[in-house]
């Protein structure tokens, strides 16, 4: 027998133990706790963020035993991310490697601090891909699936490639059945954005809207069943500007069918702020074509 | 690079074939089976309480169990100690200079390590499924019985897995594969937990002759 397994093996419990410090327990929601990476050694903490169910009253479970306050900086929901400020310094910073640099099939461990000590599995790069939008309407640099297993609690816990470095957050809740971390790219946008601004901007109308179904004849026109109707629109708010009346039922915002709420949502990112962008409507019966300036929400 | 993998595939093979031997298939009666692991070569078998489920204890047991070596013999077998707390069972069966597991040390054991498992999942002979030691301790969080010390590793245990080995990468024992929690997480009971129940159960027998 060679030394081949013995050396693997022991080689990947090492990293584990050397990435310990770097992984937090993050105490923000109801049932079992979850994990987090440390950003930076002044105490900020990343994290996923569907397990930050309250605003208040956080706290995070260090590697070294003690248990610190933390407080809650911002969130980016479309991405499934939170940036937390614990009450700590002199932490261990988690090393980052960008997606561009994995490859299908290699070697990565998902780790997780649920209770005290740090837990592991292990799995390969599955599949690798380019940007893609999630349903929440997030923008994600790559796609990075894996089959490591999210043991409970390892959700905001990090994607370690086999020198330690992390390659993207866990999250179980992107994707359901498989496993989708948010790569490294992403994660640093958002964290940026979210320490400057607290959270990441939103494209914003200031309409009420209400998906309504479309007379026969419109929707044989145009190819759609249903639109948003305007329920209410704010005074001086950017569709007020556009010239967009309540009663109006919006059909398409860039180019692009607005058949539901969610897809109203998804288009309204934060890289649409500030665009004018073409908007058909119906009123009247009629079809109209206007332009609306997306302001910042 | 292929050098690395063909020896980790082979090494791994390797631990396979040494612990296959002390692997034996629990066999219940109409119950259906499970795994067990031979302990000392004069015939001591250890399991899972729940493999021997329904099987009275002692010599005058109900005829019903017997125990499949690898070398193809089919012994009968009887209960010589329970602790379903734990889900352990010593078991007995008449022979001599079986081949025995190594013991390893299952306070050692570190998240990210690798382990095998072998038993019988859904019957097959000398199933194995490998992965690493997600956590081994006390209170871990997700296990139903915190009071209890577990195994907790990220492979897929069977029904029929039951009972036998889990091994670290030089075959020796670590754990009593005992459940599954999901279908890709094994759970089993540390070997040092099932030294300290033969130890107790041995003392009993003793202080009965």
């Amino acid at each position: 027998m060679s030394e081949t397994l013995q050396t693997l093996s022991d080689a990947m419990s090492s990293l584990v133990e050397a990435a310990g410090p770097q992984i937090v327990r993050v105490e923000a929601r109801g049932r079992m706790a979850a994990s987090g990476v440390v950003w930076s050694s002044a105490g900020v903490i990343i994290t996923s963020h569907h397990v930050v169910e309250r605003d208040d009253n956080i706290k995070i479970g260090l590697a070294d035993g003690s248990t610190v306050n933390a407080t809650l900086v911002g969130r980016d929901p479309n991405t499934d991310l939170a940036v937390l400020k614990a009450e700590a310094s002199n932490l261990t910073a988690a090393t980052w490697v960008d997606a561009n640099d994995l490859r299908v099939g290699h070697l990565m461990l998902a780790l997780g601090r649920p209770g005290k000590t740090v837990q592991a599995t292990l799995g390969i790069v599955s599949a690798l891909g380019g940007a893609w939008r999630t349903q929440a309407g997030g923008d994600i640099d790559h796609y990075l699936q894996t089959d490591v297993v999210m043991y409970p609690g390892f959700s905001g816990g990090p994607l370690l490639d086999a020198s330690g470095r992390v390659a993207g957050i866990n999250s179980s809740s992107l994707v359901r059945g498989v496993s989708v971390a948010v790569p490294a790219a992403t994660v640093k946008k958002a964290v940026e954005t979210i320490l400057a601004h607290g959270k990441m901007p939103r494209g914003y109308l200031g309409v009420g809207i209400q998906p309504v179904r479309l007379a026969d004849a419109l929707q044989q026109q145009l190819s759609q069943e249903t639109g948003l109707m305007f329920m209410s629109v704010e005074a001086d708010s950017p569709a007020a500007q556009g010239h967009l009346l309540q009663g109006d039922i919006l059909v398409t915002l860039d180019g692009q069918p607005v058949r539901h709420v969610d897809e109203l949502q998804t288009l309204l990112t934060g890289e649409r702020v500030g665009k004018t962008v073409p908007a058909r409507i119906v009123r009247s019966g009629q079809v109209q074509d206007l332009t609306v300036t997306i302001g910042q929400g | 690079m292929s050098t690395v993998l063909q020896n980790f595939s082979n090494d791994l093979a390797a631990v396979g074939e040494q612990v296959l031997r002390s692997l034996v298939q629990v066999r219940n009666g109409k119950r259906g089976a499970g795994a067990g692991t031979i302990w000392h070569a004069d015939g001591l078998i250890i399991t899972n309480a729940h493999v021997v489920d329904g099987i009275r204890q002692g010599r005058t047991g109900d005829g019903a169990l017997t125990v499949l070596l690898s070398d193809g013999r089919e012994l009968p077998a009887y209960v010589l100690a329970r602790d379903p707390e734990h889900d352990l069972a010593a078991l007995r069966v008449d022979a001599q200079n079986l081949p025995t597991i190594t013991l390893g040390d299952s306070r050692q054991l570190q998240a990210g390590q690798f382990v095998l498992c072998l038993g019988f999942p859904w019957g097959v002979t000398g199933g194995a499924t490998s992965g690493i030691v997600i956590d081994a301790g006390a209170a871990l969080p997700e296990v139903r019985d915190p009071h209890h010390e577990w195994i907790a590793a990220s492979l897929h245990l069977r029904p029929g897995h039951s009972g036998g080995p889990m091994v670290d990468v030089q075959g020796r024992l670590v754990g009593i594969n005992t459940m599954m929690n999901g279908p890709d997480v094994g759970v089993a009971v540390p070997v040092h937990v099932a030294k300290a129940f033969l130890k107790q159960a041995m003392a009993q027998m003793y202080t009965r002759v």
